[in-house]
């Protein structure tokens, strides 16, 4: 089994197949040409890919393929009853439903759209709790619109889960995705009226960490937090090496909880990386402390990662990679402590997942 | 009988195949009829914005919309409207 990395750009999905050791790379590509790709996923349970893809004329789609990327098949139906008064606009991230439920996956969409499929894919039903959520009226559109892209399942409990919108915030459910509580206290909203309301907060990513349930980590609009209680309280966590807590990615280490990755920006009014340097930030802590990592990484860039352009894989020592908006994809095989640029000159990346390929 | 003719990416999502023979009464029914209807149609069954529809080379939305009768007519054009980046 090798790394498949699996790159969603704005002009079709690129595979890159990493050999025995991760040291030399293989791209193929582009698939789906003609689709933005913002999210591109293989389902670790049965080896399927699944795309998130977007046509600014034919609409959002969810593409399927059984061999790995040879041929696709297009979900039917997606849409968002009338009843609701939405239509569907974008359609943004797709998560692997729980172990026990083979068939099951989620879709996060615009505007602020969850849906669960139970047939790997091929139709999909909206989660009326969260699309009716009585808050509703209080969520707005990020820049991106407002685009549910995060969805975090339990790994004991196929009930609990995690969504998280911008700007809304984070949500939990503990009933299977009936009723979804906001879940965003101490979490700051520094561009609304009250710093710390209920809902409207501008969360970029959240992350579940795989082996310890209780604890959650996202990359905010207003800083970095993490949550050791299922997202019941927030500690914010900049600061300690830090340069911003603004930014987008996110990634976590597949075994040890105390230790996350992040790409930050100088701000939401200048949305580079710190200084014209591309680095990415580890806490080996909990978030007590940031070092930066960029041996290996181009010492003068204004790049940007976007929101799902992160990611890692979960042999050891733990591969962790990233793709900018100006094309290049990066890979570590140590950890983050030595990078290579396995790809460049692609279309801007949108997402960035790991698979595997044999 | 009418012919739709549809543009490459959609003949890419309908196995390959860019023109379709289909027996229609106005312009949305021949729509419906093609394996790509959720690419053109949005999920109420509108036509998206960005598509443009010809009937005989006439704007379909100059006419009756999805409403229009194909009586007589010989083809129809899916057109992606001139946008993006």
């Amino acid at each position: 089994m090798g790394v498949l990395l699996l790159v969603g750009t704005r002009k079709g999905l690129f595979l890159i197949r990493g050999g025995a050791n991760r040291s030399s790379w293989e791209l193929e590509g582009p698939l789906l040409t003609g689709w933005s790709v913002f999210h591109a996923m293989q389902d670790p349970r049965d080896g399927n890919l699944y795309v998130a893809g977007n046509n600014f004329v034919y609409g959002g789609t969810v593409q399927r393929s059984s061999d790995l990327g040879q041929t696709w098949e297009r979900s039917e139906g997606l849409g968002l009853p009338e009843e609701t008064g939405l239509k569907l606009e974008e359609v943004w991230h797709v998560e692997s439903g729980h172990e026990s439920e083979p068939e099951t996956l989620y879709l996060g969409a615009t505007p602020g759209a969850l849906f669960r499929s139970g047939d790997k894919g091929e139709t999909w039903e909206p989660l009326m709790g969260l699309v009716q959520h009585e808050t509703r009226e209080q969520w707005q559109p990020g820049a991106g619109g407002m685009c549910c892209h995060s969805i975090q399942i339990d790994p004991e409990d196929p009930k609990q889960m995690y969504a998280a919108i911008s700007a809304a915030g984070a949500f939990r459910t503990d009933d299977g995705g009936e009723t979804w509580m906001p879940r965003n206290k101490n979490v700051a909203a520094d561009f609304m009226p009250d710093p710390f309301p209920e809902v409207g907060q501008c969360v970029h990513k959240l992350l579940l960490h795989p082996e310890q349930r209780e604890r959650l980590w996202q990359q905010n609009h207003c800083g970095v937090y993490r949550s050791d209680d299922r997202g019941d309280d927030w500690e914010r966590l900049e600061g300690n090496g830090l340069p911003a807590g603004f930014g987008f990615p996110l990634a976590l280490h597949p075994r040890d909880p105390d230790i996350a990755y992040v790409i930050p920006e100088e701000g939401a009014e200048n949305r580079v990386t710190p200084n014209g340097r591309l680095g990415v930030y580890r806490t080996t802590d909990g978030g007590a402390n940031w070092e930066l990592l960029q041996n290996g990484l181009p010492q003068q860039a204004w790049a940007a990662v976007m929101r799902e352009g992160f990611a890692s894989d979960r042999n050891d020592p733990a591969g962790i990679y990233f793709g900018t908006q100006s094309g290049s994809v990066f890979a570590s095989a140590s950890e983050g402590d030595e990078w290579m640029e396995v790809a460049r000159q692609l279309p801007p990346i949108l997402s960035v997942e790991v698979g595997e390929w044999s | 009988m009418v012919v739709v003719r549809i543009p490459s990416l959609l003949a890419d999502q309908a196995g390959g195949q860019g023109t379709f023979e289909v027996e229609a009464a106005t312009v949305g029914e021949a729509l419906r009829g093609l394996p790509v209807r959720d690419l053109v149609l949005d999920e109420r069954g509108e036509l998206r914005r960005l598509v443009n529809v010809y009937v005989d080379g006439e704007d379909a939305r100059r006419g009756d919309g999805l409403e229009t009768p194909l009586a007589g007519a010989q083809e129809i054009r899916v057109i992606a409207a001139v946008a993006g980046g």
